[in-house]
């Protein structure tokens, strides 16, 4: 399908947080309540509009393990926007946020638009971390916040969509080079005939397209 | 390997390659014979294929929690740097039933009609009639030159591997029974193999000698009064896997004609069949055993390098083949004009070792076999010398074409898995060029026995995760000078895939 713009997203944070769960209820509108552990990464993809443009979410949700964090800070290069994660009712996801942070500015570009969440909004009465803990987090490093619920959907598409029109504003203001695909974003063809490039583009149910 | 090939073309011919044409060596307006994908086990939508191909992350891709593979093989894969828009590696795995073909379908010529498209074939029919054959499939293949070959060998090869088996699955399911040399003749089993071979070696020796006079003793019963090879059930599944590459190559071909299919591939399958494993190559991809830490090599690679003979004996045999531009002979370097007449090192067909010769006008064309290691081609255009595809390629600028020094056939080597007691570490490794090209054997066995002997036995991701990990060794980390492995090495950039088999479930059944 034609876009204005692809950008591209990454999903971080300890495991169990949620972060297969949030990108599931954006792509499918569902909620999975057992998950299988995520130990490479996975994909995800929509369409959404902005300023009446379409524009194409790749997002790439990745494993929270330790054991995988070498591939995951891999994954931090070309990302436009990052969901950085953590469970709301499990105090120690919160205090790895800095540990991610750090991991984040140091692999991904200078650029890249951070939007803090916490998960898990639904389960109240088991919440260790305070919304204004959160808040206060974010604004401490200059991230974007909002509390979700992958399970019942609260905040869900607001938290992908408000990253990507933040990533928009950057690009209206000339922050980001959109040139280099190494930031995350990819204007869309603009004519049909740009696709003749990719070998057998003829083939009529190509799939995937022209990426890359 | 196509932006290679142009480079060293490039360089050959001073000629400029004209940007970007390579990847539709002709019939670019035809159809495609099968769409591009990645493998079909992966099960990826086209908006995760479209996410697999970034060049700038390089995303490993394992086989995802919901699509095991059989024996739970692992399985890993990177797509390249940007050389290629495309992974042009391909991978299929299958667990396949052969069913015996009906009597009324049996005549020998009927099966070429009916070659395989992928469907309808009734090879899959789980089925569980006796004396069906079931054999697990596993297989690599690296493109070149476009994906078409490679994506086209993916989805078919297996098929043309279960028609041969087909063939004589009546004598591989007979324990015992002497694969006879004439189908439909009674096989002489009434003698001992050593008894047998001493009499008719006697009695040909005799027949020789007085044939004319031996007419009459109409009360001998019939002897054969000839040896015979003794063929073992391996070695029909041998031929098999050789037939059916030859035939896969042959359908690329033909159809050709109606479809684009670009480029060529090298392949490498793993059968598992009646207790064995049998690891069929041709080219440049890899199979290892390692059990209990040590390594067997399943495989050897076919390049120009190892090749170097056989194909200069072509060369010498049929010199029209090189165009009058190349030499079948080679040099340590290139021959200079101002050398003719000077005694230089050089070897021919016939040689492992070097000589010297008078340096002759002839000597200064391009050396069929040139470049060391991974930048050796063969007619300054191709790096690997057996694969499938290929049919158009030819030297940059010339008429010359390479497919006539390219072999389709594989070498199939046997492992007798049941005979073996193995550990829930013991695998078979197979890569393409793209992992061993940056790991040795004893590096990528330490890597993988390392990382298995730190998993739960009973993980059932642990060969997938294993694999991911071997991926992410040979790839790297993209640092400012590019992609680096352990001790600051160049990592691969090139497109890697891996399996992990478990060898354990060999331990079963049989």
């Amino acid at each position: 399908m034609a876009y204005a713009y692809l950008f591209k997203y990454i999903i971080i944070g300890d495991t169990g947080v949620g972060k297969s769960c949030l990108l599931l209820q954006f792509t499918d509108k569902r909620f999975q309540p057992v998950h299988d552990l995520t130990i490479g990464v996975e994909f995800g993809a929509r369409m959404i509009t902005i300023d009446g443009k379409q524009i194409k979410l790749q997002i790439w949700d990745t494993a929270g393990q330790e054991s995988f964090r070498s591939i995951t800070r891999s994954y931090y290069r070309g990302a436009a926007g990052a969901l950085l994660v953590y469970d709301i009712t499990r105090r120690d996801t919160f205090n790895h946020l800095t540990t991610w942070l750090e991991d984040a500015r140091q692999h991904s570009n200078s650029n890249m638009v951070i939007m803090l969440i916490g998960n898990k909004s639904d389960l109240e009465s088991r919440r260790e971390v305070k919304k204004e803990e959160g808040e206060a987090f974010a604004r401490e490093h200059g991230l974007i916040f909002m509390e979700t619920s992958a399970k019942t959907a609260s905040n869900v598409e607001e938290a992908f969509i408000n990253t990507a029109k933040e990533i928009y504003e950057k690009i209206q203001e000339g922050v980001f080079d959109i040139n280099n695909e190494a930031n995350g974003i990819k204007i869309g063809p603009q004519h049909p005939t740009t696709n003749s490039t990719l070998p057998g583009s003829q083939g009529g149910q190509q799939a995937g397209g022209g990426c890359c | 390997m196509l932006t290679r090939v142009k480079s060293a073309v490039a360089s050959l011919m001073g000629g400029m390659m004209a940007g970007g044409s390579g990847e539709h060596p002709g019939g670019s307006d035809l159809p495609l014979r099968f769409p591009y994908s990645r493998p079909e086990f992966l099960g990826l939508s086209p908006d995760e294929v479209e996410c697999s191909a970034d060049h700038v992350a390089r995303p490993i891709l394992i086989v995802k929690e919901t699509k095991r593979l059989p024996w739970a093989t692992g399985y890993a894969e990177v797509i390249n740097a940007g050389k290629s828009t495309l992974n042009e590696d391909q991978a299929c795995c299958e667990v396949l039933v052969v069913k015996r073909r009906s009597a009324g379908t049996s005549t020998p010529n009927r099966r070429r009609s009916s070659l395989p498209n992928g469907e309808g074939l009734g090879l899959r029919d789980e089925l569980d009639g006796s004396g069906d054959l079931t054999f697990h499939y596993w297989a690599l293949f690296d493109g070149h030159a476009g994906s078409g070959a490679a994506v086209m060998a993916s989805r078919l090869l297996h098929h043309h591997v279960a028609l041969h088996l087909q063939e004589v699955m009546d004598i591989l399911c007979t324990p015992g029974l002497q694969p006879p040399t004439c189908l439909g003749e009674e096989p002489i089993n009434h003698l001992t193999p050593t008894s047998q071979r001493a009499l008719t070696r006697a009695a040909s020796l005799r027949g020789a000698a007085g044939a004319p006079g031996a007419p009459g003793s109409p009360s001998t019963p019939p002897t054969r009064f000839f040896t015979e090879k003794r063929v073992s059930h391996e070695s029909l599944v041998v031929g098999a896997i050789e037939n059916a590459f030859k035939d896969m190559d042959v359908q690329i071909e033909r159809e050709k004609a109606a479809y684009n299919i670009s480029g060529g591939c090298t392949a490498m399958v793993v059968l598992y069949l009646l207790g064995k494993l049998y690891v069929g190559n041709a080219g440049d991809s890899r199979a290892i055993i390692v059990r209990g830490g040590d390594v067997t090599p399943m495989s050897a690679e076919f390049t120009p390098e190892s090749e170097r003979q056989r194909l200069q004996f072509l060369a010498y045999m049929q010199p029209h083949l090189l165009g009058n531009e190349f030499t079948h002979l080679e040099f340590p370097r290139r021959v200079q004009r101002k050398e003719v007449g000077k005694r230089m090192l050089y070897r021919d067909f016939t040689m492992s070792g070097w000589a010297y010769k008078t340096v002759e006008d002839d000597d200064l064309k391009f050396p069929l076999i040139y470049g060391e290691g991974k930048k050796a081609r063969v007619l300054a255009t191709i790096g690997v010398t057996r694969g499938l595809g290929d049919h158009n390629l030819k030297v940059h600028d010339s008429n010359i074409y390479i497919k006539p020094f390219l072999s389709c056939c594989p070498e199939v080597k046997v492992y007798p898995l049941a005979q073996y007691e193995h550990g829930a570490d013991d695998v078979l490794v197979l890569g393409t060029d793209g992992l061993w090209d940056v790991l040795s054997n004893q590096e990528v066995a330490e890597a993988v026995g390392g990382f298995l002997a730190n998993c739960d036995p009973d993980d059932q991701h642990r060969y997938t995760m294993a694999a991911q990990d071997l991926v992410m060794r040979a790839r790297g980390v993209l640092k400012d000078r590019g992609w680096r492995i352990s001790n600051d090495r160049l990592g691969s950039g090139d497109d890697i895939s891996v399996y992990i088999i478990p060898l354990v479930h060999g331990n079963k059944h049989n």
